[in-house]
């Protein structure tokens, strides 16, 4: 790694500091002169239609500045798939219908929230209950309630991908298998709730704080929810404490407020409640998920036909997009023949399910790497034999969708199996505990533009100044995943400059540069990363040119930025400080500020992603055989993900995945009761605490992608994925338990157990 | 909901805090830690106009410890103090056990035993011990100070047989019989931070391999922590073997009334009374031992 100064090296977040002493500011913490407080009524009905709503008396009460309702608000419908604006599915309140127990349907602003909260009991609603459908089968089955008139099946999307002659492919297996594995909703439970606070300017244009991932889809959206021009609305993203996928999208508050900051003239601000983010805020998929795979008697996979039903609640929020990623991680870590898929995006009236860390993939992976030690074991081969023999390499075509830019999944298979003791532990069983694997592989970024962007996917913008140091301006949004330091990190790497002398300014719509998709799909580290390099290059250029012409170089000599001058590489003495450059090439300029803009947009790279990261995990568990408890005792990752451009940072985005991975297996889940969810706070919703956390070791195998910066690629968000997988594989190992349908409880571990196994 | 107003008071002694109650009436609390009060109040789940705050009250805040009187709890010690004690941890480590298994660490910072049983969750965490130890509670209020023994304190899932402004002053704690043992065993669905779906409480009283006495308490299986008489009857005067405890947990199975709620299932809690009771014999025994 000598070959860079800065890139490679664990350097610290810039917001540590902030965060431990509590300076950083998220939006709740930011308080404006008049500033009103705001509250939402929720549906008690899991399907209903709204007959009439009488907010007199709520207005009424003193301290109460603004209520309003759906029929207030543009009949505009927004949502994320602008592209398939058919899947537009939410307004800003609810019109005439209620389709899940928490859906928003009045809006409160009062000088405290006390006052707003006593205005909600003031409201009255006259329902009229309709039939409800909480699950796939009821939406799916004759005379189900119709949530969406649109769609009268209730499926709202239908993704579908075939490769080869399915058929021909099962009729040359020696060997077919079909399993159904069934996986649960959870929380993404970021520790900041939902939270946004508007300002309405008196000549009418709008500031929104957000607890948002997507300050630019965020700002297109609600400029369309409210009628108005995307420059008039700017929204900035404060400090954010975590989204995992479940802030991506314009969310009713952000609506609510900003309306009614134009309409009151005062500042108004939502923050949800724990309470209010459990009962109603989004979660990931519950799936079914149809298997049939075909292999041939020695192990090699040949076909493989996919089906999934995916619970989608009462809106599609991002699961079209969750639809179209199960087809392609169905397909992402083995090579078949052939493959089939089909998804299907059906409404229920629960929560809305949306994207939560990984996109569709822990479903997915949980349903593949539980097969395939399924497929291991009826045919007698080990199974990291049977991975190694079917995974993906470098170059490989995942056919109409994308090549294989870099791929070490074999390395990963061999070094975990190496790390961890794999094959000892599994040929000297101890009692009561077992060892198992799970693997995946992950997107670096979305090619597919569903957001109908016209900018490109990450942009840059870089001001020098003559005093060594550079403004970066960028509207990546740092949502707690580090991109305020790994986007310096780079720029830093680039001008030779060092993190302190680089200011960071990001995701402010209004002064950040058009545009960045946002922080999701693990995509800014290489896209906005491609970005800054793209800027940095030609502010290089701009300065290259200044040392050129001051020392009267030949053109043809290269140049290079480093430990903060700018020098001639044959020549190193005839350079400048990187300031003296800056004011130097100002000064041809008679004074214009230099300032240079980067942008990527992945072009010529299929449809999926830019780059594919993978992974193999092992997991030992101990499992009490009288009570059923489970308690993972170790977690070995081998991973690749490119150039590693920061490895404590690595480090801590593998520690939370197993963290979430941790819960979505073995104690996380949702007690619902007809719509209604019964645990709404960390008390009976068991996120795991630190103490639950396994020891985990963890080995970066480098590979070098050459679409991402420095050959760097996605890390962290996938590796949820295999977690759950290896563990069940793990408790199965250990008591003969195979879970089938997440997660796994005590009590299913009891029921399935078998004595003889170790 | 917000916190509803309430009137805050925070006098400096048992004799002042009682008249005051005496004096304010209906829907005033006295408050420990708080941890659990407030929560409710927030939720609106108790209808509090004044709170009595009973930290500022110094005998409140001791552990004492002698050879007659046993161990005296006041009512403003943190779990947290209960947990470290040295003097506890020695002679009564099962009720330093269960201290150290309730809630989490900046919750035991705040919140007392007391406080844990005056809330009488039937999953209280301190209970099951301190009932198998024989504990009293001291109770004083306007009219003066009476004992109670902790098994008939409880009446009900978040009811106890405390008058409005009578505070709970003391925990007292017979010196265990010679030969004893205790054991305190839960379990939940999170792991290490969480509340328990089933715990249980015990106390034996060994001489060489045989139990001379035995007193195991069930919490979270019945609206109140509840004595697994029969388990109990069923070690008396026998040497204690893997089949006799196993048998006495399937006892404790049978006597427990628990139901299915989100925390866990009627048939797991059953399993688990077994299982749980099975484990504090064993451990009470080994613990006698020593």
């Amino acid at each position: 790694m000598d070959k860079y100064d800065i890139i490679g090296k664990s350097v610290p977040r810039n917001h540590t500091k902030d965060k431990a002493t509590g300076a950083a500011q998220y939006t709740d913490d930011i308080k404006l002169p008049g500033m009103l407080h705001g509250r939402i009524l929720r549906s008690p009905y899991a399907h209903a239609r709204i007959l009439n709503i009488d907010t007199s008396r709520a207005e009424a009460l003193a301290g109460v500045k603004c209520v309003i309702t759906g029929n207030d608000l543009p009949d505009i419908k927004f949502g994320n798939w602008r592209l398939f604006t058919e899947t537009q599915d939410e307004t800003g309140l609810a019109r005439d219908r209620v389709r899940f127990i928490g859906d928003e349907v009045a809006a409160v602003a009062a000088i405290d929230k006390d006052i707003a909260e006593e205005a909600l009991s003031l409201i009255r609603v006259e329902y009229e209950e309709l039939p409800a459908s909480f699950d796939i089968d009821t939406s799916l089955g004759k005379g189900a309630p119709i949530i969406h008139d649109p769609f009268k099946n209730n499926i709202s999307v239908v993704r579908k991908v075939a490769n080869g002659d399915l058929d021909k492919a099962f009729s040359e297996c020696d060997y077919i298998r079909e399993d159904v594995f069934n996986v649960h909703a959870i929380s993404a439970c970021y520790l900041e709730p939902c939270s946004s606070l508007a300002k309405c300017d008196p000549d009418g244009k709008i500031t929104l704080w957000t607890s948002t991932q997507t300050p630019y889809m965020v700002q297109c959206l609600l400029a369309s929810a409210l009628g108005m021009r995307e420059n008039d609305i700017r929204v900035i993203k404060p400090h954010v404490g975590g989204g995992f996928g479940a802030k991506m999208e314009l969310r009713k508050w952000d609506v609510c407020a900003a309306f009614m900051a134009k309409k009151t003239g005062k500042p108004v601000k939502f923050t949800l409640t724990r309470e209010e983010e459990l009962a109603t805020g989004r979660r990931r998929h519950p799936m079914r998920l149809f298997s049939k795979v075909g292999c041939k008697k020695d192990g090699t996979l040949v076909a493989k036909d996919l089906k999934i039903l995916l619970d989608g609640g009462a809106y599609n929020a991002m699961g079209p997009t969750a639809t179209f990623l199960c087809g392609n991680f169905g397909l992402m870590l083995y090579k078949y023949k052939s493959y089939r898929f089909l998804g299907q995006h059906v409404y229920t009236n629960n929560p809305p399910s949306s994207a939560i860390r990984g996109f569709g993939s822990p479903q997915s992976y949980f349903a593949t790497e539980t097969q395939m030690n399924l497929i291991a074991e009826d045919l007698g081969i080990d199974p990291i034999e049977i991975r190694r023999m079917n995974a993906v390499k470098t170059g490989d075509v995942i056919p109409e969708l994308s090549t294989i830019g870099s791929c070490a999944f074999s390395e990963c298979l061999d070094k975990v199996i190496e790390v961890s003791g794999y094959h000892e532990k599994r040929k000297n069983p101890k009692k009561g505990r077992g060892i198992g694997i799970g693997c995946y592989s992950f997107i670096s970024g979305g090619v597919f533009n569903w957001f109908n962007t016209q900018y490109p996917f990450s942009a840059a913008e870089i001001r020098a100044f003559a005093d060594g140091t550079v403004h970066l301006l960028t509207m990546a949004s740092d949502i707690g995943q580090g991109s305020d330091t790994i986007l310096p990190q780079i720029l830093a790497e680039e001008l030779g400059l060092k993190m302190e002398d680089i200011r960071i300014t990001s995701a402010d719509t209004a002064t950040t540069p058009q545009a960045d998709l946002g922080s999701w799909g693990s995509r800014v580290t290489l896209m906005a990363g491609n970005a800054v390099i793209d800027a940095a290059k030609k502010l290089k250029e701009i300065l290259f040119g200044a040392v050129t012409a001051h020392y009267n170089l030949n053109v043809i000599h290269e140049l290079e930025c480093k430990d903060g001058r700018i020098f001639s590489q044959v020549r190193p003495d005839k350079g400048l400080t990187f300031g003296q450059a800056v004011a130097l090439a100002q000064k041809f300029n008679r004074g214009v500020p230099i300032v240079t803009r980067g942008s990527y947009t992945p072009r010529g790279m299929g449809m999926v992603t830019p780059a594919f990261s993978f992974g193999a995990q092992v997991a030992e568990v101990e499992v009490d055989e009288k009570t059923g408890r489970v308690e993972v005792k170790k977690m070995w990752t081998a991973h690749d993900c490119g150039t590693v451009l920061n490895p404590v940072s690595v480090e801590g985005q593998l520690e939370g995945s197993i963290h979430m991975g941790l819960g979505y297996v073995l104690s996380e889940q949702f007690a619902m009761e007809k719509g209604k969810t019964l645990n709404t706070t960390f008390l009976d919703y068991k996120m795991p605490s630190a103490l639950d956390m396994p020891v985990s070791e963890s080995i970066c195998i480098e590979t070098y992608e050459k679409e991402g910066p420095y050959g760097a690629k996605e890390a962290g968000e996938g590796l949820v994925g295999p977690t759950a997988p290896a563990i069940a594989d793990a408790v199965y190992n250990a008591v003969g338990y195979r879970c089938m349908d997440m997660p796994i409880t005590p009590e299913k571990v009891l029921k399935g157990k078998k004595d003889s196994l170790n | 909901m917000g916190l509803s107003r309430f009137d805050y008071y925070a006098p400096e002694t048992i004799g002042d805090a009682c008249e005051l109650a005496g004096k304010l009436g209906e829907g005033t609390m006295f408050m420990a830690g708080g941890t659990d009060l407030l929560i409710k109040a927030k939720r609106r789940l108790l209808n509090v106009s004044a709170v009595i705050d009973i930290k500022k009250i110094k005998e409140l805040n001791k552990i004492t410890f002698d050879e007659k009187e046993g161990l005296v709890i006041g009512s403003t010690v943190t779990l947290t103090e209960i947990e470290n004690h040295p003097l506890i941890k020695e002679k009564y480590p099962a009720i330093a056990d269960a201290a150290a298994a309730t809630a989490n660490v900046q919750i035991r910072n705040m919140a007392s035993a007391a406080g844990n049983l005056c809330n009488a969750a039937p999953s209280a965490e301190n209970a099951p011990v301190l009932l198998a130890m024989g504990a009293n509670v001291t109770v004083e209020g306007r009219d003066g100070k009476r004992i109670i023994p902790l098994d008939k304190f409880f009446t009900g899932p978040g009811q106890t047989v405390l008058k409005q402004g009578e505070l709970l002053t003391a925990i007292n704690v017979p010196v265990p019989p010679k030969g004893a043992g205790t054991s305190y065993q839960h379990i939940s669905a999170r792991g290490k931070v969480d509340i328990s779906s089933v715990c249980v409480g015990a106390m034996l009283v060994m001489k060489g391999d045989i139990c001379e006495d035995a007193r195991i308490f069930l919490g979270a299986v019945a609206p109140t922590p509840m004595m697994a008489k029969n388990a109990q009857e069923l070690l008396k005067g026998k040497k204690i073997t893997e089949e006799l405890l196993q048998t006495a947990g399937i006892e404790a199975s049978k006597e427990c009334k628990p139901i299915t709620d989100m925390r866990a299932s009627k048939e797991y809690r059953t399993l688990m009374v077994a299982v749980l009771t099975g484990r504090a014999i064993d451990e009470s025994r080994r613990r006698a031992a020593k």
